[in-house]
């Protein structure tokens, strides 16, 4: 475990002297501070409407627009959902494809480390790094609790904002072990980027095609896909049924790297 | 071939096939404790690949290799354990600072947490990098970078070291300064290195493997090697070398 730690160190070490790390957190509080004033916008325009015409006369699908949570922050979750998966696969392409072009992989297996620690230490980096990137968005509702008032208590249902940001780390360490299985795959950076960003897009666009098919297909694609999965997180229900889903894609993807690793040697 | 007592090193029937290719084949030989080898012979004959199977690095198609007594197939990480490896291409992150580094392999090398800071110091002044080791890797010049590869083997002082091409890239007078270092070292230390600069051989070495097409053409130790190939007692290493490679 000391050496996974090692490892974890090093990948954070590495990774904020290069400026790729700080262009994805850029990335990521551009986009979503540009998200986050364009849905605090529609918010004041339904209330505006609200206030003159009442809440009973504006299509039923505004009733999300009643208080900031539902209205503004489930909402800028989603985005963010979004926008990690763009930003995940630049985080992650160099955690093992690096090390094979730089003949760096060498030692880590001349070392005598476990192929297991050499796993979970750049898994930790990983995650590291994303939760450094998704650490960024929480900036809003802390603002949104500061200066917004509510009319009844505070401004924010807190724990409906934590639970969907609970869901919104899951999804950024599920994309970080995909990545990480894909980068072990390579020794190319953008090829390790593109294929982790060709796997994530469509598993997350599953739903859509489920609307297409037939029974039993369709519960079936469903309940893989990452959308349907997280939609309950994200509005602030738990749901034990997508913790154990995204573990088990997470684990998965783990095992799948550990083979890559092991593999290695008879490449 | 010369018979030795003690052996830290034993190589049977070793065979590496890459696919088709033929890397090493059929072969056997032993390296005493102490004792430092020079391996050698033209390119691909197959050098670096039996050191990285001896590192663990790559397995064998065929045969067994065993570094202290234990198997590298079926015991990887007591074999690792005991080495010291710098590969042809010296394994650094050109980010990191040259202490950040030593730290970072000290780490994977699993040193007693106490003892790596007077470990980085130590093998940094053998190898004469103790006045860059605040300066980031990717800065310096390609003598350093090798200095600092052989640093990082050195760590933990494991006793088997196994160097491809240790002076590549140093300049003459860094090249008698690694010399000595590694003469320094046998007794202490069983030292497998190789290079194609042959006089580096002939002071550095007491015994040498020359590899020809992946098979062993001499084993010997260097005062007996011209004797014993049928050549002039005071014939070089270069005239041996030319004529057991010939073919």
């Amino acid at each position: 475990m000391r050496t996974a730690l090692a490892i974890a160190r090093k990948e954070l070490a590495v990774a904020f002297t290069t400026p790729w790390a700080y262009a994805v957190f850029t990335a990521m509080a551009a986009l979503s501070s540009f998200f986050f004033v364009s849905l605090l916008e529609q918010f004041q325009q339904v209330q505006a409407l609200a206030r003159e015409h009442g809440w009973s006369r504006l299509p039923p699908d505004s009733v999300v627009y009643r208080n900031l949570t539902d209205g503004v922050v489930v909402q800028l979750w989603g985005v963010v959902l979004i926008i990690t998966l763009f930003v995940a696969p630049f985080l992650s392409m160099r955690l093992f494809a690096e090390e094979k072009r730089q003949k760096t992989f060498a030692l880590l297996l001349t070392t005598p480390v476990r192929p297991v620690d050499i796993v979970l230490g750049k898994y930790l980096g990983g995650l590291g790094l994303i939760f450094v990137t998704l650490g960024l968005t929480l900036v809003f509702p802390v603002l949104l609790s500061v200066v917004g008032s509510g009319t009844n208590g505070p401004a924010l249902e807190w724990p409906t904002v934590l639970l969907g940001y609970g869901a919104v780390l899951l999804w950024g360490a599920t994309c970080m072990a995909v990545g990480l299985f894909i980068s072990a795959l390579t020794e190319s950076q953008m090829l390790a980027a593109f294929l982790t960003f060709t796997v994530l897009l469509p598993w997350m666009l599953l739903r859509g095609v489920a609307l297409s098919t037939a029974e039993p297909l369709r519960s079936f694609l469903n309940y893989l896909s990452f959308d349907t999965q997280l939609q309950g997180m994200i509005q602030g229900v738990l749901e034990v049924q997508a913790l154990v889903f995204f573990a088990s894609v997470i684990l998965f993807s783990l095992l799948l790297t550990h083979r890559a690793v092991e593999a290695q040697r008879y490449a | 071939m010369p018979i030795t007592e003690n052996p830290i090193i034993e190589v049977r029937n070793l065979t590496r096939r890459y696919r088709d290719r033929v890397a090493i084949q059929d072969l056997s030989f032993t390296v005493g404790e102490g004792e430092i080898l020079g391996l050698l012979g033209p390119n691909g004959a197959g050098k670096s690949t039996t050191m990285k199977i001896l590192t663990g690095f790559l397995p064998p198609s065929e045969g067994s290799a065993k570094v202290a007594g234990f198997d590298v197939s079926t015991h990887p990480m007591e074999v690792k354990r005991r080495i010291g490896y710098l590969p042809e291409t010296p394994p650094l992150y050109p980010e990191l600072t040259v202490h950040g580094y030593l730290t970072f392999v000290a780490a994977l090398k699993q040193l007693p947490g106490r003892a790596v800071r007077a470990e980085v110091e130590r093998v940094a002044g053998l190898t004469g990098v103790s006045d860059v080791l605040g300066r980031v890797l990717q800065n310096l010049s390609k003598g350093f970078q090798q200095r600092v590869g052989i640093a990082q083997a050195l760590l933990g002082s494991p006793p088997v070291l196994i160097l491809d091409e240790p002076t590549e890239g140093l300049d003459p007078a860094q090249r008698a300064e690694l010399r000595a270092l590694i003469r320094s070292l046998a007794g202490r230390h069983t030292v497998l290195l190789s290079t194609h600069i042959l006089p580096e051989v002939t002071v550095t070495c007491q015994t040498v493997l020359i590899l020809h097409q992946g098979r062993v053409v001499a084993h010997e130790a260097i005062d007996t090697l011209a004797k014993s190939h049928g050549q002039a007692e005071n014939a070089s290493l270069e005239e041996v070398f030319i004529k057991l490679t010939a073919a």
